[in-house]
């Protein structure tokens, strides 16, 4: 097995990529995915693995200081790291590699490179860090034949192949051909975006080497699928570091946002005064491999300023309300109104559903005038009913629906 | 009027502001001055409306940009300004990422490019909270000699749309000259709106149309004197 390197990743695919394996890091176009196919180098060198670099969106000498900035001192491993450059050429600059394509644009040339390296190094990990630059350069259908033919040799040879490619609006039949066919493992690595993409995740697409019954088992169970995937940011120096979600409850005084709290969370911390919160509630949620950490915002106007500082944190949020009192629904759309201009994810929970007088999830959806996209979730937090099913729906909002 | 205007005050008044989302492209042909206009379109988004500016420069590198700004006396408030140099990595410039400041691997990159445009408007949007971002691509005539017009177009495709979602603005100069008929046409399908430049016997002419105007604004005589767009007819 060749660990990605990657943190969590190589635990969903049960240790790393066996040998004579390919994996395809397939990235949504603004998302900073790159990092993966080079941290994946990292692990093997640093393994004692030989490395191979496909360089074809930018030179090598570029690259080696890509990875320094983060952090990874690839000098220690000079004679393990070869890279074949698919790029001087294309700028007429002269390259000191080992592996020069002579035109980067033909995918003969190319081809015809790479299958050399392949054939002649030991097996290796081989990481084509743009295979979306090879495709823009020598073609859609062209540069799918090659693929076939890259993964058949480093079959052959006992080399893992791994590609990074960003998923321009290519034709649907290459798209689906990357995702379904040509690999044996797909990683999706996406971006969370209302407006703006403000968080990053990846998701284990495909893997043919997990056993068969989990992987029906998965394909079953909507919530194992979430615990395939998980929250990233990328720290130069550092590379891809996991990232707990900071999600957001809020709404007006005595909806049963602490109670919300409690009832999600493994352990919750309330500050509050005669009943009513005057600081935070924080928890932290641990479902099905999921984790978040909770905050409840206090009630009061005058601390509307903390629901911004943590407006612009979050990357969800949920608005609780008290099904019997509708006269609180103004002050609710009020504190929603604040977290919405953020442009974050959000779904309302219709609390206190078991008391005499409830509105229905459709009356409260009418009174606010919500989009039909916007979930209202019934719930009895004091009961734990409806909270982890909440959860779920916000977490499907916030990745974009796994 | 809208929060996103030209600051050229006789096009703003006779257009009325841009609608958020818009997609613009500014054209015209070599010497004309449109890379000024560009610059001042956003020294007038970032220090007058506020608005945060990202400008994706393959052209030059970020450092002549902004050496451009204080050689003409135009401050520019840096918080609000992002710059992806696509030009300095390729040279091997010594130039290090900055706040304002990022360098892609070069300009055949795209992706690199696109992670760039994109945390400068994760920033901008959800750290400080700038709700009007323009983005300023200059240029695509620059992208179309690195890369293939499918590329690039897929590229835009992108980032059109990424605009419209974010309620941005989006503004992306193509060279007249070194731009063939059927690629603009092609392009074209991505904008809402053209800003055109036009010279004639050494004169430099600017009009604008927007898709939700009935139809172009009359041509106007501009000189660039002191880095500032002047219309003189």
């Amino acid at each position: 097995m060749i660990e990605t390197g990657i943190p969590k990743l190589d635990e969903f695919l049960e240790g790393g990529i066996p040998r004579g394996n390919n994996l395809l890091y397939y990235i949504q176009p603004g998302v900073d995915g790159e990092v993966f196919g080079m941290q994946t180098i990292y692990a093997a060198l640093k393994n004692g693995e030989t490395g191979v670099v496909i360089a074809s969106s930018s030179s090598p000498n570029n690259i080696r200081d890509q990875f320094q900035q983060f952090g990874w001192n690839i000098r220690l491993f000079k004679d393990k790291l070869i890279f074949v450059d698919a790029y001087n050429s294309l700028i007429g600059a002269p390259s000191s590699e080992k592996y020069v394509v002579s035109d980067p644009a033909s995918i003969s040339d190319l081809d015809k490179t790479i299958i050399d390296a392949m054939k002649e190094l030991p097996p290796s990990t081989i990481v084509f860090v743009s295979l979306s630059t090879i495709m823009d350069l020598c073609g859609e259908k062209e540069t799918i034949e090659a693929i076939t033919r890259w993964n058949r040799y480093a079959c052959q040879y006992n080399h893992v192949s791994v590609f990074n490619f960003t998923a321009w609006p290519y034709s649907q039949d290459t798209l689906d051909s990357l995702k379904k066919d040509l690999f044996n493992a797909v990683i999706s690595i996406g971006g969370i975006a209302d407006r703006v993409i403000f968080g990053q995740y990846f998701w284990v697409l495909k893997s043919d080497w997990i056993k068969e019954t989990r992987r029906f088992m998965l394909k079953s169970d909507w919530a194992k699928e979430i615990k395939r995937s998980m929250l990233f940011k990328v720290l130069r120096p550092g590379g891809v570091r996991l990232f707990v979600p900071k999600i957001l409850v809020t709404g007006p005084s005595q909806a049963g946002k602490s109670t919300l709290v409690r009832a999600l969370s493994a352990q919750a911390v309330a500050v509050d005064w005669l009943g009513t919160t005057v600081a935070l509630d924080h928890g932290h949620v641990d479902y099905k491999g999921f984790n978040a950490e909770v905050f409840g915002t206090p009630d009061q106007e005058r601390f509307d300023h903390i629901i911004k500082l943590l407006s612009s944190e979050a990357m969800g949020v949920f608005l609780v309300v008290d099904s019997t009192n509708p006269r609180d629904f103004a002050r609710a759309n009020q504190m929603l109104d604040i977290t919405k201009s953020y442009g974050l994810p959000y779904i309302v929970i219709a609390n206190k559903q078991d008391l005499d007088g409830a509105l229905s999830p459709e009356e409260i959806r009418k009174m606010f005038n919500l989009p039909k996209d916007i979930p209202v979730i019934p719930s009895v937090a004091k009961d734990k009913s409806g909270v982890f099913e909440a959860f779920e729906v916000l977490i499907d909002k916030i990745t974009g629906g796994l | 009027m809208s929060n996103y205007t030209l600051g050229i005050k006789e096009l703003d008044n006779l257009i009325g502001g841009i609608k958020k989302g818009s997609n613009l492209m500014l054209i015209g042909p070599p010497m004309s001055g449109k890379e000024l206009i560009l610059y001042n379109i956003m020294y007038h988004g970032a220090s007058k409306n506020e608005n945060a500016v990202i400008l994706v420069n393959n052209r030059e590198p970020a450092k002549y940009v902004l050496e451009w700004f204080e050689e003409n006396k135009l401050e520019l408030p840096l918080s609000r300004i992002g710059i992806v140099d696509c030009v300095t990595r390729t040279h091997n410039g010594g130039q290090v990422e900055s706040e304002t400041i990022k360098i892609a691997s070069g300009p055949i990159d795209l992706s690199c490019i696109g992670v760039k445009i994109s945390q400068f408007f994760d920033n901008f949007f959800m750290k400080k909270n700038i709700r009007e971002i323009q983005l300023h691509i200059n240029s695509l005539s620059t992208m179309l000699m690195y890369s293939n017009i499918q590329t690039v177009f897929r590229f835009t495709h992108v980032f059109a749309g990424r605009i419209k979602a974010a309620g941005a603005l989006g503004i992306y100069m193509v060279e007249s000259g070194m731009t063939d008929e059927q690629t603009i046409a092609a392009f074209k399908q991505l904008f809402n709106g053209m800003i055109e430049i036009k010279s004639e016997n050494d004169k430099n002419f600017i009009r604008v149309v927007v898709e939700f105007q009935s139809k172009p604004t009359p041509w106007f005589e501009y000189e660039i004197e002191k880095g500032s767009v002047r219309i003189v007819g």
